[in-house]
């Protein structure tokens, strides 16, 4: 890689890992509490 | 070996790496609908629709996961490098891979007569500013936008066409698709979906992207660091025998760029480490058969002059190079690409 593509990539890179963590973070910690009438993986809109 | 545009050429290598690539698909896929049906077995259509969504979309994290872990890996243990050779064929799958678990998503809609309320789904605007209840499938849709782009333009053409530093920085947006991925999947089936293996994957999966490259990164910083001028401009390297036989040493220049110093018996030169095909680190390769060879994909070039030999036509920026009280030296200016450069010792 040239200068500038190291330069990019360590300034970019950490920013984008520690969005990606807060998020899968925030993700984890506000995720509503489990349905017990909702049977697992058939009722929600899939991905 | 040129970077012209010339017709995909297949070797033994490319087609053991592939075939090993789609049997390990095949078994991965094949293995989660088998257990998952086996655990859960599906009461209808729908749900069976459900596993394959599941099926090919894991699969597709586990793969981009693993081609943003075969970089990091390639610099620390050099035993990784064969997994770098035909990454793109790795990339391209990948992308397949994501396109039928998009099929299988539209034909679970599809099914219930429901495309509409997908369309709603994208469509709806005030979702947009929930983070919860975020339209997570906008987020996939935006990764397979960046794996596709990266997918179509894959091949050497357009490598040389956007040239290495473009290409390259255009590849380097699979970081970007690799967080969508992970949001994708945090906002959407982690939400309704209790099963422990899917924060386990994901957290697993990130954890080990981001260690390996902080890892790598944290062995990179003393590369970084310019050479010792010996006061006259030229940058000291080592003693002639401290330099590995068939190897090289990279320097580090004023201008932040790095030089690989090879040496050869008893010849030495020194080229830019940037490999005329993908700017890959030329340093890190080795001399075989008289040429300093890439280790990414085996680009070669003579020592003497950064040519590569006929009949192929890519140049590399030569430096002068000399020993000045038994340490090699080397003139950060670079000469025209494959000027002659080389010394006897």
């Amino acid at each position: 890689m040239r200068r500038a593509h190291r330069s990019a990539h360590r300034a970019l890179w950490p920013v984008l890992a520690l969005a990606v963590a807060l998020g899968l973070g925030m993700a984890l910690v506000l995720r509503p509490p489990p349905d017990p009438a909702t049977p697992q993986g058939t009722e929600a809109p899939k991905s | 070996m040129s970077a012209g545009f010339r017709a995909v050429q297949w070797n033994r290598t490319k087609l053991v790496y592939d075939a090993i690539l789609v049997a390990g698909v095949m078994l991965y896929i094949g293995s989660y609908l088998i257990l998952a049906h086996w655990l859960d077995p599906p009461k209808d259509l729908l749900a069976a629709v459900d596993q394959r969504i599941r099926a090919f979309g894991s699969c597709a994290f586990i793969m981009v996961t693993i081609i943003l872990c075969i970089g990091p890996l390639a610099r620390l243990d050099r035993r990784f490098l064969p997994l770098l050779y035909n990454r793109r064929h790795f990339g391209v799958l990948t992308f397949l891979v994501a396109l039928v678990h998009v099929g299988f998503m539209l034909e679970w809609y599809a099914l219930q007569n429901a495309l509409p309320s997908l369309y709603d789904e994208f469509t709806k605007l005030s979702d947009y500013a929930k983070f919860i209840g975020f339209p997570f499938k906008a987020l996939g849709l935006a990764a397979l936008v960046i794996l596709f782009l990266m997918a179509a333009t894959s091949h050497d053409f357009w490598l040389a066409f956007l040239t290495p530093p473009v290409w390259k920085g255009l590849h380097m947006t699979l970081y970007v698709a690799y967080g969508l991925i992970v949001m994708h999947v945090a906002l959407g089936v982690l939400q309704y979906d209790r099963n422990p293996l899917i924060p386990g994957m994901l957290i697993v999966g990130f954890a080990a992207v981001t260690g390996l490259h902080l890892l790598a990164g944290w062995r990179e910083r003393a590369g970084d660091r310019c050479a010792v001028s010996s006061g006259e401009g030229w940058l000291k390297v080592a003693p002639p025998l401290a330099i590995p036989d068939k190897g090289a040493r990279i320097i580090t220049g004023p201008d932040g760029e790095r030089i690989a110093v090879f040496r050869d018996g008893s010849e030495i030169g020194a080229l830019s480490n940037l490999c005329a095909h993908q700017n890959g680190p030329i340093g890190e390769g080795r001399i075989i058969d008289g040429c300093v060879t890439c280790p990414w994909h085996g680009y070669q070039y003579r020592l003497v002059d950064g040519c590569a030999p006929p009949p192929f036509t890519e140049k590399l920026a030569t430096y002068r190079v000399r020993v000045s009280h038994g340490v090699v030296e080397v003139d950060p200016r670079p000469l025209p690409p494959g000027t002659p450069a080389s010394i006897r010792i």
